[in-house]
């Protein structure tokens, strides 16, 4: 069985929120709710690295764990879904999560009135039928049912925001890592371990 | 050279390969700022973004157009240490002690039954709660209780209820559940606060208090120990119950109750667990002062309810009040 899984490849990833925008889009989102956001590590600075991150669907999920109403459930491919009409939104599980994935249309109101928790469904939907108006409605659309990979990992321009099985997706970015660059082994800090970085780039004054 | 010799030198050789890996090891890894330290990295391992990965840990706000709070934190790390605080020593201690004591209280009263007045009663009433301290009283005891299943149907449901009544049935009952826990809290902490102003003063230390702790209050010897207008059982109850843990799951209730204030997931996880552990030992306490309100003592229950005792009551549990009032005095701790 499939272990569906994201990928972003942080050298691919200009930030140019497409994978944002066609989430948005694909499931008409309310305003105040983003499932995905890219986050810029060193903005401006030479060497500043960009990730579209959302849920990543955690294989021991903390969401899931403390959850009061136990609302979440994990289908065969691996991908974790939620049951909104048992959602409270009492926000736990965006205190436990890591990627500050759980979004919530009703944002930080007083009496903790946050609304129905809404995430990433990794284009899967939830408990309703697929493809039926009522899980449109709560969930966004259902693409994995339709045999096709969520709209964010689509659209991506550079193809740096990979989606799908993990074993598949893992042996594309492992041949990227391989080819990329002018040393292969420079990509997997062979020279970390086994020389000086000052050493490695006299070998690469040599070669050239 | 023999083998002991070899071995010294060799010993040596590695102690001082040790130290000098220990000098050199953390100079190179701290001393450049994390954005320069990946600038150098890339001219030097093109693809090695070990510093940058090393940044994303660190639990810092980094540039995102998402204008959410903390959208910039790519992963915060406290809600791990908050996932395994809760689901585990608060939710397994918390839950046995909240059966033990209740089975504890239970035996107590099975093997010792109610503490009774040693003499008949004589019909004639003295007051003990004016209106205004039992209304403050049974708001703020009616709040507790609506909080107190609520909340712990929040925390232990999911192992309790759902086994009995199914995912759909609890997800809507708890629905109700939490929206009346997050609009009945504000107003106990309303009552709390003007509980502690009406009791304060007739909880500070007395003399008296000294000698109640002696006998345990008599509650293992039947005996009836003097006190004032309340004794040393009902001061603590007052003291720890009510003032530190009333408060302290009342401000915690509160931050987690009006999250439109800014809070951090950091804060938001501090909250709940301080309202988790305060709330659960004050319904400890609770259910150690429900006991003597209600089955434990005879005659305490209508105290709280008409507001008046029975003379004899009075004299038996709380002998220097009732010398107090028939005194003429208010009955308050006197100077």
């Amino acid at each position: 069985m499939a272990r569906m899984k994201f990928l972003c490849d942080a050298e691919r990833c200009i930030e140019c929120n497409g994978c944002v925008t066609a989430c948005k889009n694909e499931h008409e989102l309310p305003w105040g709710v983003n499932r995905r956001r890219v986050v810029t590590i060193n903005d401006g600075v030479p060497g500043e690295k960009s990730i579209s991150v959302s849920c990543m669907h955690c294989a021991d999920a903390p969401c899931m764990a403390v959850c009061p109403t136990d609302c979440f459930y994990k289908t065969e491919e691996g991908v974790v879904l939620h049951n909104k009409d048992a959602c409270i939104g009492c926000g736990y599980c965006f205190f436990a999560c890591p990627f500050g994935a759980p979004q919530f249309p009703g944002g930080n109101s007083a009496f903790g009135l946050r609304g129905k928790m809404d995430k990433c469904t990794f284009c899967a939907g939830g408990p309703e039928e697929n493809g039926s108006k009522a899980e449109l409605e709560k969930y966004g659309r259902n693409r994995l049912a339709e045999g096709k990979l969520p709209a964010c990992a689509e659209m991506c321009a550079t193809k740096a925001l990979l989606a799908g099985d993990a074993p598949v997706i893992s042996d594309i970015f492992r041949d990227r890592a391989l080819r990329r660059g002018k040393a292969g082994d420079a990509a997997w800090g062979w020279t970390t371990a086994y020389g000086k970085p000052e050493q490695a780039a006299a070998v690469k004054e040599e070669n050239k | 050279m023999t083998t002991s010799n070899f071995a010294s030198l060799l010993g040596r050789w590695l102690i001082a390969a040790c130290l000098m890996l220990a000098w050199s090891l953390p100079l190179r890894a701290a001393d450049a700022p994390p954005a320069q330290q990946q600038a150098e990295r890339q001219q030097t391992q093109p693809g090695n973004n070990a510093p940058m990965w090393r940044e994303v840990r660190q639990d810092k706000a980094h540039f995102t157009n998402n204008p959410g709070n903390e959208a910039g934190v790519l992963i915060q790390t406290g809600g791990d240490a908050w996932r395994h605080l809760r689901n585990g020593s608060v939710t397994v201690y918390g839950g046995w002690l909240v059966i033990l004591v209740a089975a504890a209280i239970a035996l107590f009263y099975m093997i010792k039954g109610p503490l009774t007045n040693h003499d008949p009663l004589t019909g004639r009433l003295i007051q003990r709660f004016p209106r205004v301290e039992r209304v403050i009283h049974w708001l703020t005891a009616g709040t507790f209780l609506i909080l107190a299943v609520t909340g712990l149907a929040i925390l232990f449901g999911k192992h309790v209820l759902i086994p009995l009544i199914g995912h759909s049935a609890f997800g809507y009952l708890m629905v109700l559940g939490k929206n009346v826990h997050n609009f009945i809290g504000p107003l106990f902490a309303v009552s709390t606060v003007a509980m502690i102003v009406i009791w304060a003063r007739d909880n500070v230390w007395q003399n008296i208090d000294a000698l109640w702790i002696r006998k345990a209050g008599g509650l293992l010897s039947g005996e009836h120990v003097p006190s004032g207008r309340f004794n040393f059982g009902e001061k603590t109850w007052f003291w720890i119950g009510v003032t530190i843990l009333g408060l302290s799951v009342a401000v915690s209730g509160l931050i987690l109750d009006f999250p439109n204030f800014g809070q951090t997931r950091a804060d938001m996880q501090l909250a709940s667990v301080v309202h988790a552990i305060a709330a659960i030992v004050m319904l400890l306490l609770a259910f150690g002062h429900i006991y003597m309100g209600t089955i434990g003592v005879k005659g305490a229950y209508d105290s709280m309810k008409s507001g008046y005792v029975d003379e004899t009551w009075a004299r038996e549990h709380h002998e220097h009040w009732y010398n107090d009032v028939k005194a003429g005095k208010s009955g308050h701790p006197q100077g």
